[in-house]
């Protein structure tokens, strides 16, 4: 069998948006210890922000984009104050649990004011250039160089400024963090903040791939779990790593197994990763 | 008398919901497992009900090749014992796991069920609906239909009540309730936790697969779409709304949110947001449970002791 180029590109793209997707859930899982059921539904709210903004305001799709994310990452922080604030001294199971009641609101909202049928931005129509018989098109490209900034800015941020240190402690052990005077209700405003606004880019990311559907975000969910399983739970790097591969993966599956089933690959993936590396791609496998 | 008609369609579904909400109960208040597989478990009872009991697909649509025509009762033990089986399968790769994790694994395995459910056209008819199920007693019931129907149905809500409650009083249950408490006591004991809640999980699921075949049974005609993750997550809001723990709660719970739910196909749609109403019931099925772990953790008829169960972390 030979490698097709093609497919791994189109891994690559794939990749990238579950890499991206992939580092905002697991950040928010670092701090605030749960597993956001709703996630896929606030890349979802982004993605239709966005498109609101372009094809019903008609404003260009760049500034669409930039209103999309900065709406999920106020909106991330507006749910958290109403919703998940309350319940932060409550077990990671509760909070799991209240998140399905945000996802079933957030869906529904989403079908209630614009309908269930699915949408597409409003992209100029250009033919796809090729390069080595690999075809591609500008938003496949713009999807990568998103990606690969976005991975090095959050990156930075998590190394070298006083919250992204302040988010790795808390990350490790937040009641050492604490004791050391690290202000944890700010921490979290800013992990909702930061997290929201990467939900929003990764659905946005998503209906610039495919189509804006209501359930898109949710469909994305279980390849994006497997992503953040298989690089460790809370472990941003891991997840990043986790993207690319069950991406591509994904991808090149498809030249060995009919293509209805390439989401099975991530499951695969997700339960190998879960039974031989229970602690992730970079972790100790002590457990 | 159409609102008694209609109120027998309701409580048709809220009895085969109810069913749903008693499977989900016994992995998750009795036992503490998250399982986020049950729509796939509803759907391998349905599917495998319904393929058994109709004759082979013939005319220019039928994609399928299959087709057994036996009898229902026949599809309906073979649907719950299947649903029963491959929960225990899922439950061997992942029963092992942490809460969350646990969660996620079973998520995934339903949605690749129902897409196999899909995409084996040959089997399931795929995309399309496999139509033309057949309904017990068709034509040979002295009263309506439906009214036959919720009979049954409640009827079989009723001894998988009783058969429930006597198993978690059992001693059996009183297992599953200390693995749901804390794993490593029972493990202390000599009880092997792992073979306990792989039964938890198989006879959870074999309910699920059993609400599933009076649900194909019941409509006619099945499709993919009607076993969506939401399904699960509908049933997981019954049980917590109902109060984890408790079967006479599921039931409640599973009741309460069908009528929120169904209730809005009778409204007509002329009225202010008459199209938008479906979604909005589904965001009040939201609020309402997050306001239920709010203001009453314990849900309606649940017991207060049973709240910190299965929320431990590891400790």
């Amino acid at each position: 069998m030979v490698l097709d180029l093609q497919l791994v590109w189109n891994g690559l793209v794939v990749g990238s948006i579950i890499a991206v997707s992939a580092l905002g859930l697991t950040l928010i899982f670092g701090i605030l210890n749960f597993i956001n059921i709703a996630y896929g539904d606030y890349m979802a709210a982004g993605a239709y922000v966005a498109w609101a903004v372009n094809a019903q305001v008609g404003l260009p799709l760049g500034v669409a984009i930039v209103v999309g994310i900065l709406t999920m990452s106020v909106g991330a922080v507006v749910l958290d104050k109403i919703v998940f604030q309350h319940f932060r001294s409550r077990s990671p199971i509760t909070l799991l649990i209240v998140s399905i009641g945000v996802a079933f609101f957030l869906r529904n909202l989403i079908r209630a004011v614009w309908g269930p049928s699915g949408h597409f931005y409003e992209l100029p129509l250009t033919a796809n250039p090729s390069v080595l018989g690999i075809r591609y098109s500008i938003e496949q490209v713009a999807i990568m160089v998103t990606s690969l900034v976005l991975l090095v800015g959050v990156y930075g941020l998590l190394r070298r400024t006083r919250i992204g240190i302040a988010m790795r402690a808390a990350s490790d052990d937040r009641m050492l963090s604490r004791i050391r005077g690290v202000d944890t209700e700010r921490l979290v405003l800013y992990v909702w903040l930061i997290g929201g606004a990467i939900a929003g880019l990764g659905g946005i990311m998503l209906g610039l791939d495919a189509q804006i559907r209501p359930n898109m975000g949710f469909t994305a969910l279980i390849p994006i779990f497997a992503a953040v399983i298989l690089g460790g739970i809370g472990d941003p790097k891991g997840a990043v790593a986790g993207g690319y591969t069950i991406g591509v993966l994904q991808e090149v599956s498809v030249s060995v197994i009919p293509s209805e089933y390439k989401f099975g690959v991530g499951l695969l993936a997700l339960i190998v990763g879960l039974i031989t590396r229970p602690d992730g791609l970079f972790g100790e496998a002590t457990r | 008398m159409a609102i008694v008609d209609l109120l027998l369609v309701v409580g048709i579904i809220a009895g085969i919901y109810s069913l749903l909400a008693i499977g989900m109960n016994m992995h998750w208040g009795d036992t503490g497992l998250l399982n986020f597989a049950h729509a796939a478990f509803f759907a391998i009872g349905a599917y495998t009900s319904a393929i058994l009991t109709t004759p082979p697909a013939t005319g220019q649509l039928a994609t399928r090749v299959v087709g057994f025509d036996f009898p229902i009762l026949v599809g309906l033990i073979a649907g719950t014992i299947l649903a029963g089986l491959v929960g225990t399968l899922i439950a061997v790769t992942s029963v092992r796991l942490e809460g969350d994790y646990l969660a996620m694994v079973t998520l995934s395995s339903a949605e690749l069920i129902r897409l196999m459910i899909h995409n084996e056209a040959w089997l399931t008819t795929g995309a399309q609906t496999l139509k033309n199920i057949p309904r017990p007693l068709d034509g040979a019931v002295p009263v309506s239909y439906d009214l036959f129907y919720f009979v049954l149905v409640w009827a079989i809500v009723g001894a998988c009540y009783l058969l429930f409650v006597r198993l978690s009083e059992s001693p059996f249950g009183r297992v599953l309730h200390a693995i749901r408490e804390n794993d490593d006591v029972p493990l202390a004991l000599g009880k092997n936790t792992a073979v306990f809640k792989l039964k938890s999980f198989g006879i959870g699921a074999a309910v699920a697969g059993l609400a599933g075949g009076l649900w194909a049974h019941y409509v006619y005609a099945i499709t993919s779409i009607m076993f969506l993750p939401s399904v699960t997550f509908l049933i997981w809001a019954a049980v917590i709304i109902g109060g984890a723990g408790s079967y006479a709660g599921a039931i409640v719970g599973a009741t309460v949110i069908v009528f929120l739910r169904q209730i809005t196909r009778f409204i007509p749609g002329s009225v202010p947001f008459g199209d938008e109403l479906a979604y909005i019931r589904l965001m009040v099925v939201g609020v309402v449970l997050i306001l239920v772990l709010y203001f009453r953790p314990e849900g309606l008829l649940g017991n207060s002791e049973r709240l910190q169960a299965g929320t431990s972390e590891g400790t």
